[in-house]
């Protein structure tokens, strides 16, 4: 069996510079580490990997520094790495991001039977990349799945989503995106670490080893633009309200809506209220 | 046949209906948008016996519905769902997608996006119209430290996904009416190629004070045990904790487990409620990775009201009343 | 000369403190509290080489570099000083000399019970009488042929109570004691072997140091690490790779403290403002992070020198004497910070502080330390 993993370099820290003139995110400022979500899907398929005895190919679309987390992926178990790295990839959204990795998949691993990816990032959490794949290579996916299990040609997974704890059966080849709850992700074993450093199968590719029209990734083949980006909570503003209390909690409630209404228990029922 | 006036259409996701209002805040929110683009608000309903969400919807601010009815609707189904409103939106050509960002949302709506190779925006916590009439989308981005606004200036249509409870759906309205467009549903279809097993109701996650994404703290300034005792019931409605502070457990207004503080737990709620606490070092320390934090004490010097994102100053117990009869009163509407 | 770490220094980084972030962190003041060895973390560090990091692969290590070696002590030390302490004298001084002094057959005996953390390894040098002096112990190892009959009492053993595999330095001729300098490899079951009650120490507490006591302990002459005078030769090697360990941890413990301090200072409000807006604040955060960045440097410059193959016996001890002499500075300094509330069981500083004195004690006093540097500095300069 062939599994691929998708995953993603993301900033260790949780404030981040970002190039207020480019409008991204300078990320050759951060600290990376491999995105949690996506460290939960390595190790779901090294785990069901080692049972059906499955190569597993982890790959991730990034700069150049995004090596790092491939060479951590091999040392946790991991066969192989593809990193896809190009200038030209800068600035693409989740449409042009899926597009890239499925047109590396066709190439590098045309044979997979399972992808599995995490279900969102920590950085721009779109939990798009995932469904976005799976529609561009063509075949089945299931999002948010918290355990899988591969049986003949079919995979058997499970997820809780919206309320309701799912079995569903997908057959192979698919895609899943991996939830982040109920899993440790293995550490990684110092020999593995000397190992990734080692001998290693790690393929760089650009734009053009995908055979790609440079107009079609990157900031030019997103259909998304980023207007502009703020930070909410750049030192507290520090509102002060005063008055009757009933007068505070309308004033509080109008001018942080987005705060805080969503807060209000989504499950209670109409009946509770009272 | 694309529609004459540009319509901003609202996936109808009707599962859980009670709890998940996403969709009657999105009617409310596009009923907004509409006004200033000049459009008209449609809901889109795939399903089987669906007649009485069709009402709700036209009640809460639709005035045109898409419907789908067929057995083979008859449950949530990802793959039947993208490609049916894939068909929908190349024959009528909405201007605006905008999907609540359930589970099922947010694996449904990245994939139609990707079939009408149009833009999509994830989780939006803000929608407006720009003066060019473009939609402009608010998203966060790490854990809410950011805010990203996003447009999609060519492709159509432009898609959103919004989290739900960011907007605040409209009042039921009995004598409200809209149109219902029938559609059948199409015989090409291919068939859903993911199996549903079985699929049960979950029961609810315990919550702690260490997980809890809204926490309500209280401290020596809610005065007595009988007053530290609406805070359990704030919390409750926020389906929050409730934690206290060091003088606070010593009172035996609340248990041991409930203190918050260096030596002894460390909270990370979003929204943080903090009711009658000074800010001693001890309590401010565990309380540091808090999101938005609003505070109430009848001392504005209080450490704990510099520290806060909005300082109230009045009787923490009046304060505390007043949030209770508020938010029931919005869960009641 | 590239001085930022290689991707894979950061990784090893990475990978040790996500471990011990999330297994010692929880811990870290409960067992030094209570003085409680956490066996459970020791059941998970195992299969990750934590106690193998430099034994090679053959033997089932993870055949480490010493600037990777050196990383993962500091940051083990950088949550529980303790930890790092069990860590860097199992590998630096318990198996280290098998690997470098043993025959393939004790290599192939010994080795992979200590690589793969089944046996936890000890040092028995010090005796009351003797210490950084290897040639100065009056254990007493008498030749009976098949095997030597050991008899003394060691003191102040690091991993005392854990270890199962120690090795032990004794004089085989107490009226030539440097010619008769030998060391061997014993085991905890045989008989005679007996290990004292814990040391009741200021820091450190979660490492079960202690006294061990040999009473007639046979031990088979192919337990013998290299040969009869070779002790002295061997402990001093031995010492020399030790001191890049207590260094990393001292700089690892200094670390902590100093993150500690910083973040303290920005919360804490005094005269209405953070205490870290304050001068003379600043100026202890400034002089911390110099002398913690001066340290680490050290400490990674011993390691490349031992890796390229040369003698490292001066950037050793240097190292050690002064990661060691800042790492006693900076917890102070961050104590002091922490102001009433730094000296209160409630805040880590204050077991860093504790931890932080013994780096100047063990594995050679920072004057032994300054007599290594000075004869060395003296002899080149001849």
């Amino acid at each position: 069996m062939k599994f691929v993993v998708c995953m993603k370099q993301v900033p260790m820290a949780s404030e981040l510079p970002w190039d207020p003139k480019t409008r991204t995110l300078r990320r050759d400022l951060a600290e990376g580490m491999m995105n949690p979500a996506c460290k939960q899907a390595l190790e779901l398929a090294l785990g069901l990997g080692q049972k059906e005895g499955a190569q597993v190919t982890a790959i991730t679309m990034g700069p150049p520094m995004a090596e790092e987390i491939l060479r951590e992926a091999i040392a946790m178990g991991a066969h192989r790495g593809l990193l896809i790295t190009d200038p030209a990839l800068a600035g693409s959204d989740t449409y042009a991001t899926s597009f890239t990795l499925a047109r590396a998949i066709e190439i590098f691993c045309p044979d997979f039977d399972l992808i599995l990816t995490g279900c969102h990032t920590t950085d721009s959490e779109t939990a798009q990349v995932g469904p976005q794949l799976a529609e561009e290579l063509g075949i089945a996916s299931a999002a948010y799945v918290d355990e899988v299990t591969v049986e003949g040609g079919t995979a058997r997974l499970r997820r809780v989503s919206d309320g309701f704890l799912e079995t569903l059966e997908i057959d192979l080849p698919c895609l899943v995106t991996v939830n982040t709850t109920n899993r440790s992700p293995r550490y990684v074993p110092l020999s593995g670490l000397e190992d990734a450093f080692g001998e290693v199968n790690i393929l760089s590719v650009g734009v053009a080893d995908l055979g790609i029209d440079p107009a079609l990734v990157g900031a030019d083949g997103s259909p998304t633009r980023i207007v502009d980006v703020t930070a909410p909570r750049s030192g507290k503003e520090n509102v002060v309200l005063t008055g009757a209390p009933k007068k505070i909690v309308e004033e509080l409630l109008e001018r942080f809506e987005s705060r805080i209404s969503g807060l209000i228990r989504q499950d209670i029922r109409k009946s509770d209220a009272r | 046949m694309p529609a004459q006036r540009p319509e901003i259409w609202v996936f109808g996701d009707y599962r859980n209906y009670f709890q998940n209002r996403v969709t009657l805040q999105l009617l409310s929110r596009a009923t907004d948008l509409a006004e200033k683009r000049g459009a008209l608000v449609c809901a889109t309903v795939f399903g089987w016996d669906t007649g009485e969400w069709v009402g709700e919807y036209i009640a809460h601010g639709a005035r045109k519905v898409y419907l789908v009815e067929d057995r083979r609707l008859g449950r949530y189904s990802c793959d039947l769902y993208v490609g049916l409103m894939e068909r929908l939106a190349r024959r009528y050509r909405p201007e605006i997608i905008l999907v609540g960002a359930t589970s099922f949302g947010r694996e449904f709506a990245p994939r139609v996006a990707k079939r009408l190779k149009t833009g999509l925006t994830a989780d939006c916590v803000g929608l407006d119209i720009d003066e060019n009439g473009l939609l402009v989308q608010t998203a966060p981005a790490f854990g809410g430290n950011l805010l990203t606004r996003i447009v999609t200036p060519q492709k159509r249509p432009q898609m959103a996904t919004v989290r739900p409870g960011v907007f605040r759906e409209i009042p039921h309205d009995h004598g409200a009416t809209g149109e219902i467009v029938r559609i059948d549903f199409p015989e090409d279809m291919p068939p859903d190629r993911v199996r549903l097993v079985s699929s049960e109701r979950t029961l609810p996650v315990p919550r702690h004070l260490g997980n809890a994404e809204i926490v309500v703290c209280g401290g020596r300034g809610m005065g007595s045990k009988g007053r530290f005792r609406n805070l359990y019931e704030l919390a409750r409605l926020l389906g929050g904790e409730v934690g206290a502070t060091r003088p606070a457990v010593y009172a035996r207004w609340a248990d041991e487990d409930a203190l918050v503080g260096q030596a002894d737990k460390h909270i990370r709620p979003k929204v943080l409620f903090s009711f009658g606490i000074s800010g001693a070092i001890q309590h401010t320390a565990g309380i540091v990775d808090a999101g938005f934090i609003i505070a109430v004490n009848k001392n504005p010097k209080a450490a704990m009201m510099k520290m806060a994102d909005v300082a109230i100053v009045a009787d923490a117990h009046q304060v505390c009343l007043a949030l209770i009869k508020e938010f029931k009163k919005r869960l009641r509407a | 000369m590239r001085l930022d770490p290689c991707m894979k220094h950061k990784l090893v980084r990475k990978a040790v403190r996500e471990f011990a972030e999330a297994e010692l962190g929880p811990i870290a003041h409960d067992i030094d509290r209570d003085a409680r060895f956490p066996w459970e973390v020791v059941e998970k560090m195992r299969p990750l080489n934590f106690f193998g990091l430099q034994v090679s692969r053959d033997f089932g290590g993870a055949g480490l570099d010493s600037i990777s070696y050196a990383i993962a002590v500091e940051e083990i030390s950088r949550i529980s000083g303790a930890m790092g302490l069990c860590v860097t004298v199992h590998n630096s001084v318990g198996a280290y000399p098998i690997e470098r002094f043993g025959t393939e057959d004790q290599k192939r005996r010994f080795l992979p019970r200590l690589a793969s953390g089944e046996s936890i390894g000890a040092f028995c040098l010090t005796e009351a009488n003797a210490g950084s002096d290897a040639s100065g112990v009056e254990t007493i190892a008498v030749d009976a042929g098949e095997c030597f009959v050991l008899n003394g009492t060691k003191i102040f053993v690091t991993n005392g109570g854990v270890c199962s595999l120690p090795l032990v330095f004794a004089v085989s001729d107490p009226s030539d004691p440097t010619g008769s300098s030998c060391v061997f490899v014993v085991e905890k079951t045989m008989p005679g072997f007996s290990v004292g009650e814990m040391e009741d120490l200021c820091g450190m507490r979660a490492n079960p140091v202690s006294s061990i006591f040999l009473e007639d302990v046979r031990v088979p002459r192919e337990n013998l690490i290299g040969g009869i005078g070779d002790g002295t030769k061997i402990a001093l090697a031995t010492l020399d790779t030790g001191r890049i360990g207590i260094a990393a941890q001292a700089v690892g413990i200094a670390q902590a403290a100093f993150e500690a301090a910083v973040k303290y200072s920005k919360e804490r409000q005094q005269f209405k403002r953070p205490i870290s807006s304050f001068q003379s604040i600043q100026n202890m955060i400034a002089d911390m992070a110099v002398s913690i960045d001066a340290a680490r440097l050290l400490v990674y410059r011993v390691c490349a020198v031992r890796d390229a193959g040369g003698r490292f016996g001066k950037e050793a001890a240097m190292a050690k004497l002064y990661a060691s002499t800042i790492c006693s500075e900076v917890a102070s300094k961050a104590v002091q910070i922490h102001g009433g509330y730094g000296y209160s069981k409630e805040y880590d500083v204050e077991r860093y502080f504790r931890d932080a004195k013994v780096t100047e004690i063990y594995e050679g006093t920072s004057e032994i330390q300054r007599m290594v540097i000075s004869r060395w500095v003296l002899s080149e300069s001849m």
